[in-house]
């Protein structure tokens, strides 16, 4: 176990290296000079003057070659100093952190909302298979698959805010707890169709499994099968959470936007148009830095509960896993 | 998941919901909530470019002197800004009331530290710096009196004084890009900044020790909502109290007459399509103009803007003071297009594309952002030119990399609009010696007779002389038609119907003198 988390750690560091590195050179090879946008260029008005510029450049570390800049950025992200915002000229770590509470809010809760939706429908959609509810629930999830959660949010919406007004158009802290409502109901919609899908898959085949076949032999009752064919799934549906993750983080984006909640993927957009590296690369390690550890976790404890799993095999979720 | 757990969540996210909106409309009629598309960057009035930032600074920060609706310049900050015969040097006398929020008066040293400042090459004072181009020095003559003493003279050198000041105390010795007054401006204007909820909203307050007369509404609370569609559900229901609105939006509220009532004015932009002049393709004025014949911008304006906006006729837009009414903007008329570039040598070749020797007509049309409008009309265009024989490709571009190529002229035609200051300098725009990388005329445009009037221009401090040079300038460059000039398009607003005192200006709902400031509310309607 202990030689599967080092394995792991060690390959999830490379990755999050990886990325970054990819990122700084897309950033950089991107048109559109950083210091003239920063400065507040308007096409057609002109930019900055050049010695404007070139005082940004300098106190930002533009002027210097490129290996040198992501070498320097690396040595403090290992600290967690992600540089200065090319915007305002604030600490990165600052600017997410002011964004960072909103997203984590949005995406836990949604995925344990999605989670809490999914699990009861994928189980009874799985004991009654072919039954009317395993039609009907199959139908109304495929549909949800479909729409990505920015339609979601967007029915959300029309229906809930602007046509019945029991929620606020406006999300986000300004209007309490119920500014999260809506946007997390998006969200989890989004994550419980995928999931209950998996979560029903997965059940099925342990329903059909001959263990199962062994325990209702002995008697065991509806209750004791569904908790046995769970326990036999756990590494599965461990692994599911995990694939969930990245999906409902980046579905998280335009949902944010929709509701006005300025979270880290509102930063994020603004950051790449206005090509400041420091922000996006300090957003991108984040994201990737949660993917990575959930990754880790997920295999970890897949391995605790499969111990045939420490030794290297891995799990199958997502579509895998449905057929 | 229990039923009796599912049904306990559902009664704690309805319970938060009612919470949430209760809380909002404890907010109180005296409270108008206004919509930005975005966070401002910085709240620093010299550094501030974005929407955001300069319809918050509106509020809190006054200029030397201001703009009023007419865009007739009147006392802010100073009482007088007067210059001497030479037109050289300019006398600033300070208001005596005008004060920081902190108590501190207004000084004659923050006149001085701020146009330093300024004129500071690492400054990076966008909006500001052009407008004192050819400053020599600034002087403190006493406390509330400062000299400020140009190189050249220029007519529109007293517009620069609608300019903000920044309190030498604070900003002395600091790095103005990051010193923390950016994100805590120090208030000399009718609203003080009370509380800034990073990303999500913004509160102003009266200001007790503002000069002059106070603000009528008690507070503006500044909701920073990205989506226009999601601005106008809010406007709507009443969760803000203003938003710019889309043509269709417009056409709801018009038709709706419910508590939003819809705003119209004129600003002073115009959108065109350029045309790189020193490309072989767009170097005759021939040409150029025969490009504008084709295009129906009657029709486009019926089926994009509902008719409201009208065809461009130059350089300068209708709420500007010297713009000539009289000068006809070039016709729609495809068969005398057609007749102008078979002249010019553009006849038909194969496949229907016109060609002058070896060379096709055929460019590209770089489009800078993603507004479906925009689209709309380059596809009109495009339309339109695929049947006089002209191939035009779109190429839609990020918009950092489409100003990079506008800004250094890397470009065959560029779809943009142009957004001019009250008192317009055609300099940097019009004249050949301003063509990348010099200037902002990215089209390459040369006319050695414009730059004669336009020099001629910046001596001519009387608008009544002014007045037939401008004409000139108008006529010539719609003759050149260096780029076609598309429209003037009306500025949409929503305004809830319980905001009364609003007025609108050329420069629009809040960046003039007293602008949003006199704004109250009429009848108590909390927003839901």
């Amino acid at each position: 176990m202990i030689g599967l988390a080092l394995r792991r750690t060690v390959r999830g560091l490379a990755t999050l290296v990886g990325v970054a590195a990819v990122v700084f050179l897309l950033m950089n090879a991107a048109p559109g000079d950083p210091a003239s946008l920063s400065l507040g260029r308007q096409a057609g008005r002109g930019a900055a003057s050049p010695g404007a510029v070139a005082a940004f450049r300098a106190e930002y570390g533009l002027d210097r070659p490129l290996p040198a800049r992501f070498a320097a950025w690396l040595r403090r992200a290992a600290l967690l100093d992600f540089g200065r915002s090319l915007q305002d000229g604030r600490p990165v770590r600052e600017r997410i952190g002011e964004t960072l509470p909103a997203t984590v809010a949005l995406n836990v809760s949604g995925l344990a909302l999605g989670l809490l939706i999914a699990l009861p429908v994928g189980i009874v959609a799985a004991r009654r298979r072919g039954g009317l509810f395993d039609r009907a629930s199959g139908l109304a999830l495929d549909l949800l698959f479909a729409s990505p959660p920015f339609v979601i949010g967007l029915a959300l919406l029309l229906l809930f805010a602007v046509r019945f007004r029991l929620f606020p158009v406006l999300g986000g802290v300004d209007e309490g707890p119920a500014g999260f409502v809506l946007p997390v109901l998006a969200l989890a919609l989004g994550a419980a169709a995928p999931a209950a899908r998996v979560v029903r898959s997965i059940l099925v085949e342990a329903f059909g499994s001959s263990a199962a076949a062994a325990g209702r032999a002995r008697g065991d009752d509806a209750a004791a099968e569904v908790a046995r064919a769970m326990h036999r799934s756990g590494a599965q549906l461990a692994a599911l959470v995990a694939t969930l993750l990245p999906v409902t983080v980046a579905g998280s984006v335009l949902v944010e936007r929709l509701f006005s909640v300025r979270g880290t993927g509102a930063l994020l957009a603004e950051a790449v148009f206005s090509r400041d590296t420091p922000t996006v690369l300090g957003l991108t390690l984040l994201a990737a830095g949660v993917v990575v550890a959930g990754s880790i976790v997920s295999d970890l404890a897949a391995a605790a509960l499969d111990p045939r799993l420490a030794g290297g095999a891995r799990t199958v979720t997502g579509p895998e896993a449905a057929r | 998941m229990s039923p009796r757990l599912a049904g306990r969540l559902v009664a704690a996210l309805v319970a938060s919901a009612l919470l949430g909106c209760g809380r909002h409309a404890e907010k109180g009629s005296g409270t108008i909530v206004r919509r930005l598309e975005g966070e401002p960057k910085t709240l620093n009035a010299l550094l501030a470019t974005g929407d955001p930032d300069l319809t918050v600074l509106a509020l809190v920060s006054r200029n030397l002197l201001d703009y009023d609706s007419s865009l007739t310049l009147v006392p802010g900050l100073a009482e007088s800004v007067l210059p001497d015969a030479s037109h050289r040097s300019f006398t600033v006398t300070l208001a005596p009331d005008a004060m920081w929020e902190d108590g501190a008066r207004v000084t004659a040293d923050d006149v001085v530290f701020t146009l330093e400042t300024l004129v500071d090459p690492k400054t990076p004072a966008v909006n500001r710096r052009g407008l004192f181009e050819g400053f020599e020095k600034a002087e403190k003559l006493d406390d509330r009196t400062a000299r400020v003493t140009f190189r050249t003279a220029s007519s529109t050198r007293l517009d620069a004084f609608s300019l903000p000041l920044l309190p030498a105390a604070r900003y002395r010795g600091t790095a103005i890009g990051s010193n923390p007054l950016n994100r805590a401006p120090l208030s000399n204007g009718p609203y003080r900044l009370a509380r800034w909820t990073a990303g999500s909203s913004l509160e102003l307050e009266r200001n007790p020790r503002a000069s002059g007369p106070r603000g009528a509404a008690d507070r503006f609370v500044f909701r920073v909502v990205p989506e226009s569609a999601v601005a106008f559900e809010a406007l709507r229901t009443g969760a803000v109290d203003e938003a710019r609105l889309t043509q269709p939006q417009y056409a709801e509220v018009d038709r709706e007459k419910g508590d939003v009532r819809a705003v119209l004015w004129n600003d002073l932009s115009y959108t065109y399509i350029g045309w790189n002049n020193r490309l072989p393709l767009f170097e005759s004025a021939a040409v150029r103009r025969a490009l504008t014949q084709l295009i129906d911008r009657e029709g486009i304006s019926r089926a994009l803007y509902g008719g409201l906006a009208r065809p461009a006729n130059g350089p300068l837009p209708p709420g500007l003071w010297p713009y000539d009414p009289a000068l006809e903007p070039i016709a729609f008329d495809p068969a005398a297009a057609a007749a102008a570039l078979d002249e010019a040598g553009f006849r038909r070749g194969t496949g229907g594309v016109r060609q002058k020797g070896a060379a096709r007509f055929a460019f590209a049309l770089s489009l800078g952002g993603g507004s479906d409008v925009l689209r709309q009309i380059a596809e009109t265009v495009q339309q339109a030119f695929r049947v006089a024989g002209i191939e035009m490709t779109l190429r839609p571009m990020e918009w950092a990399a489409f100003s990079s190529a506008v800004d250094d002229g890397s470009f065959e035609a560029c779809f943009l609009a142009m957004s001019l200051d009250p008192n317009p300098d055609l300099f940097p725009n019009w004249h050949s010696s301003q063509s990348p990388p010099n200037g902002w005329n990215s089209v390459f445009y040369r006319n050695a007779r414009v730059d004669a009037l336009i020099e001629q221009l910046r001596g001519t401090f009387d608008r009544q002389e002014a007045r037939p040079l401008y004409a000139e300038i108008q006529r010539l460059i719609r003759d050149d038609e260096p780029v076609t000039f598309l429209h003037c398009v009306p500025v949409k607003w929503g305004l809830n119907r319980r905001i009364q005192g609003a007025a609108t200006s050329p420069i629009g709902l809040s960046l003039f003198w007293p602008g949003a400031a006199s704004w109250r509310t009429v009848r108590s309607k909390s927003p839901v």
